[in-house]
């Protein structure tokens, strides 16, 4: 596996390469749909939390069948340079496509490192070494001495030691360049050096590429002005519309024209995050900023027009008075329906983002009650929603504890609308990803339920 | 948790939400948390009911005496500068947000200035009750609005941290509310002592500004010319590195320590709480005195069995001395420490419960985005009437915040000084501030800004002496 540097480096090139091509009239969509089909397999093992394992196989597989790319090793038995060239050209192709927003860029950015990280995993020492050595990554090492010096502070970290019973290779790097292993603090850091031992190299190798990639997206989006080649760009466009980097919206109400006072008729079918929140709402009055960006995205999901929403507000924060409440409060509320400031129109925030965005601090309420509550207060809460079957309760404490949190709130789901059949197997949904996601398939299931009944009649 | 792209770092941005980015919400995050009662020093003590517009008139009076005789506007622009006159791009381009002085809270954002004279004009003629700091940004940020949307962005910004008592009101004891004393002000001096020696000695910074917030927290200003062009995720990283508090109300045990051995950085942090443990958190907030108060103690050990016997004697024997009952918790902990699987996190359980209680909360997503605005140093806070003043790290526990200067008190210094001094010939006249209790203050500042500029200066003459060799 190679990146040819020169060709990364001089847009140009790359752009006559793809007019070459398109001269010699090339299947361009098996190309193009080869490596989408790659990042949409990718994306969609990561957003369903596969373990990294997991992502490996189901990549390699989706990998296999579409864009294969074997190894040095294994030249004799592949056509390795032809399999090469088609990674490279859907490469650039799509580096094109998709430089011109950051947005696009962003994502680009993202599942090529994740799929450059599958791949640099998949290689053996030597060719790894191989490829270091050619792109000159190169770090500062460590002599014996000077790791004797940290030897206790290393030890600390867990630095591996070889079969000689010294430390492995140690590199001495400018903290900036491992924010993961920092962010984890699972590097040694001295006076705005970390010591990365040799076993988290992938880490700076990820770095330098991810840079690098980087900055060429950067280029690519500045000549993209210049291109006005008319058959390039529907081609590039069709690509962008195939996969523009948006998960999938879907359509949030299935409330028709919901008031303030509505809210609290749909108690029952909020998920366990937002009755946490109204709950808190009815008993103090009040909820903090993020719980209250949390629940009022959630409502605007619901359907709540912004003057609906301020009504609920307003009489949900009974102890403000108007004045106070006009200053400190309706402004934010405006401004999450996009008719303040920046007029962004922000969308309810999915599982994902309360899991793992603005964790609360102490004293705070809002994420995911099945990631922020601890085990006994998780049980509590339960039982205090009506779950009482022991077996019950544990399943979701352990799935909650094993950090399957969405599966647990699933499950949950699950538990509280009756849908285990005599046998406690559930019958198959899918994992739920969106609170509204949650509402609005408790209302439908009421609704549904309603018209069955209905017919029994 | 992290996913395979390593989510805790880079993580999934959603495209549809982009809160973080907005600019416009992030002054609700950090103003927000002077969410209760407090005594407005606009509106004078809770229970007179002063005529209105005479007690404004006084206050906005007083500001405007603060700001034409103390605030120190040469070295203040020199900081935000980094240099000395004339004013350049840091300066310039430099995000200001003045909060206007009444009740409503009106905020006037993106301001710049071209000059020292312009930023001094504009303060005496607003008198803000807060002045924010934001980042420097790729144009100037008044022209905002003849600018295209993309064209402003943030390029370079001091890394900063907040320490809100707020995070701490879950076992403070002594206080409550707004209210601070000696007592609780320790806890945030040993986070200060912590997170300094972090930001020294792991990071490598050197200039940190700690300023008092003016009324129960700090904010630290990390000044270095590398801690100021860090990317968003870069200090993303930084604070994930320093938060080991996690989890909010529906969480009691926030500090889970996985492996046996601890990280260098929290050793440090632990032989510092170490000093301060036995004072701060058994004597002085009494966390184990009562059984509302030991139980979040409890809720921190992992072992049913421990937690019921220590509950079980200290209910039968609840006068016992706090410090006693540590060690009975200490003893407990040792002893199951022999006996059960759990022994590895029994053992780090003592150093886990340490920590919960005094190694420093802070509020991450202060220190993440550059564009946050923060308090800026020397302005007042709106509800004390006191003034952000830098704070000493060596000097922390000693620091005094109901001491610290006032508006009002600064008033009186100087006029009572004036009235009563007689100017000797040949004596040279003093600043304002050296009349005044301000005077140290002022003085550390300059000394603290005087040390960056050195640094600056040598930079770029060794750089031009580089340029000029070849």
């Amino acid at each position: 596996m190679k990146l040819r540097d020169t060709m990364e480096r001089n847009i140009r090139i790359f752009l006559i390469f793809i007019v070459c091509l398109l001269l010699k009239k090339l299947p361009l969509t098996n190309l193009k749909a080869s490596l989408l089909i790659d990042y949409k397999a990718l994306e969609g093992a990561i957003l369903r939390n596969k373990s990294e394992d997991d992502v490996k196989k189901y990549l390699e597989e989706t990998s296999n069948k579409w864009l294969p790319l074997h190894s040095n090793e294994s030249s004799k038995a592949y056509l390795v340079q032809e399999e090469r060239r088609k990674d490279h050209i859907s490469h650039f192709i799509l580096r094109l496509a998709y430089s011109r927003t950051e947005e696009l860029r962003n994502w680009f950015l993202k599942y090529e490192c994740a799929l450059f990280k599958l791949r640099f995993l998949r290689e053996n020492p030597t060719e790894k070494q191989a490829f270091l050595n050619d792109e000159n990554m190169r770090w500062k090492s460590l002599n014996q001495a000077e790791k004797k010096l940290m030897k206790e502070e290393l030890n600390a970290c867990s630095i591996p030691i070889t079969t000689d019973g010294e430390f492995c290779d140690l590199f001495e790097i400018d903290f900036e360049k491992v924010p993961d292993l920092v962010a984890r603090r699972a590097v040694y850091l001295k006076e705005g050096k970390a010591y990365v031992p040799v076993t988290q190299q992938l880490s700076l190798v990820m770095y330098e590429f991810r840079q690098r990639l980087a900055k060429a997206l950067e280029l690519a989006s500045k000549s993209f002005i210049t291109l006005r080649n008319e058959r390039i760009m529907p081609m590039l466009d069709e690509i962008i519309k195939q996969y523009d980097g948006r998960t999938q919206t879907s359509n949030y109400s299935v409330i028709n024209n919901p008031i303030a006072d509505n809210v609290h008729q749909l108690v029952d079918h909020f998920p366990l995050c937002m009755q946490h929140l109204y709950q808190n709402l009815c008993e103090n009055h009040h909820l903090k900023h993020y719980a209250r960006i949390q629940f009022n995205l959630f409502l605007k999901g619901i359907g709540l027009t912004v003057e609906e929403s301020l009504a609920f507000w307003k009489k949900s924060f009974s102890k403000v008075d108007e004045d106070k409440f006009q200053r400190d409060y309706a402004y934010n509320i405006r401004h999450n329906y996009g008719v303040e400031g920046k007029r962004q129109d922000y969308k309810p925030l999915n599982c994902m983002s309360l899991i793992t965005k603005h964790r609360p601090n102490s004293g705070e309420i809002h994420g995911c009650p099945f990631r922020e509550f601890s085990q006994p207060n998780l049980k509590a809460k339960l039982v205090q929603m009506g779950v009482r079957n022991d077996e019950h309760i544990r399943e979701i404490l352990n799935l909650a504890e094993e950090e399957h949190y969405q599966v647990a709130c699933t499950k949950y789901f699950e538990i509280t609308k009756g849908l285990l059949d005599k046998n406690n197997d559930s019958i198959i949904i899918e994992t739920i990803e969106h609170p509204n996601e949650y509402l609005n398939a408790s209302v439908l299931l009421e609704k549904n339920r309603k018209k069955m009944s209905n017919k029994d009649k | 948790m992290a996913n395979f792209l390593g989510e805790s770092y880079m993580d999934i941005d959603d495209p549809e939400v982009h809160e973080d980015n907005d600019v416009d919400m992030i002054i609700e995050s950090s103003s927000n948390k002077e969410d209760d009662k407090e005594r407005n020093f606009w509106k004078g003590s809770t229970n007179a009911k002063p005529d209105k517009f005479e007690i404004e008139e006084g206050s906005l009076e007083l500001l405007r005496v603060f700001y034409k005789r103390f605030f120190p506007y040469k070295t203040y622009c020199y900081w935000l500068n980094y240099s000395i006159d004339p004013m350049d791009k840091p300066f310039q381009n430099r995000e200001f947000n003045f909060v206007k002085p009444g009740d409503d809270e009106v905020y006037m954002r993106y301001l710049s200035f071209d000059t020292i004279e312009e930023f001094k004009n504009e303060v005496l003629r607003v008198c803000p009750k807060k002045i924010d700091i934001g980042a420097v940004f790729t144009a100037k940020p008044k022209e905002k609005k003849s600018l295209k949307l993309s064209a402003l962005k943030p390029v370079e910004k001091e890394l900063i941290f907040d320490i809100d008592m707020n995070d701490y009101d879950e076992f403070r004891t002594c206080c409550s509310g707004a209210t601070i004393c000696e007592k609780c002000w320790q806890l945030i001096a040993v986070a200060i002592k912590i997170l300094d020696s972090a930001l020294r000695e792991d990071f490598g910074f050197k200039y940190l500004l700690w300023v008092y917030s003016g009324r129960r927290g700090v904010h630290c200003w990390v000044c270095d010319e590398r801690a100021r062009k860090l990317s968003d995720d870069e200090r993303k990283s930084i604070a994930s590195y320093l938060g080991v508090i996690k989890g909010g109300a529906q969480q009691n045990k926030k500090v889970h320590l996985y492996k046996n051995s601890l990280h260098p950085s929290l050793t440090r942090a632990h032989k510092i709480i170490e000093e301060y443990f036995e004072r701060v958190i058994l004597e002085d907030q009494e966390v184990l005195k009562d059984e509302r108060e030991w139980t979040k103690v409890l809720e921190c050990i992992p072992d049913d069995g421990v937690r019921r016997r220590l509950d079980d004697d200290w209910r039968k024997n609840s006068s016992r001395h706090s410090t006693e009952k540590w060690d009975n918790l200490l003893a407990e902990l040792e002893s199951s420490t022999k006996m059960t699987k759990k022994a590895d996190s029994l053992r780090v359980c003592k150093i886990e419960i340490m920590l919960q209680y005094l190694y420093p909360r802070l509020d991450e997503a202060v220190s993440t985005k550059m564009i946050h605005l923060l308090k800026s140093p020397f302005c007042v806070h709106p509800s004390t009437g006191r003034v952000c003043v830098p704070i000493i790290p060596e000097e922390c526990e000693n620091f005094n915040p109901m001491v610290v200067p006032t508006i009002s008190s600064l008033y009186n210094e100087i006029n009572d000084y004036d009235r009563s001094h007689v100017k000797n010939d040949g004596e040279r006249s003093l600043h304002d501030y050296e009349k005044t209790s301000l005077s140290p203050y002022i003085k550390y500042f300059d000394k603290f800004v005087q040390s960056i500029l050195k640094e600056t200066l040598a930079k770029n003459k060794a750089a031009m002496q580089m340029s000029m060799e070849f």
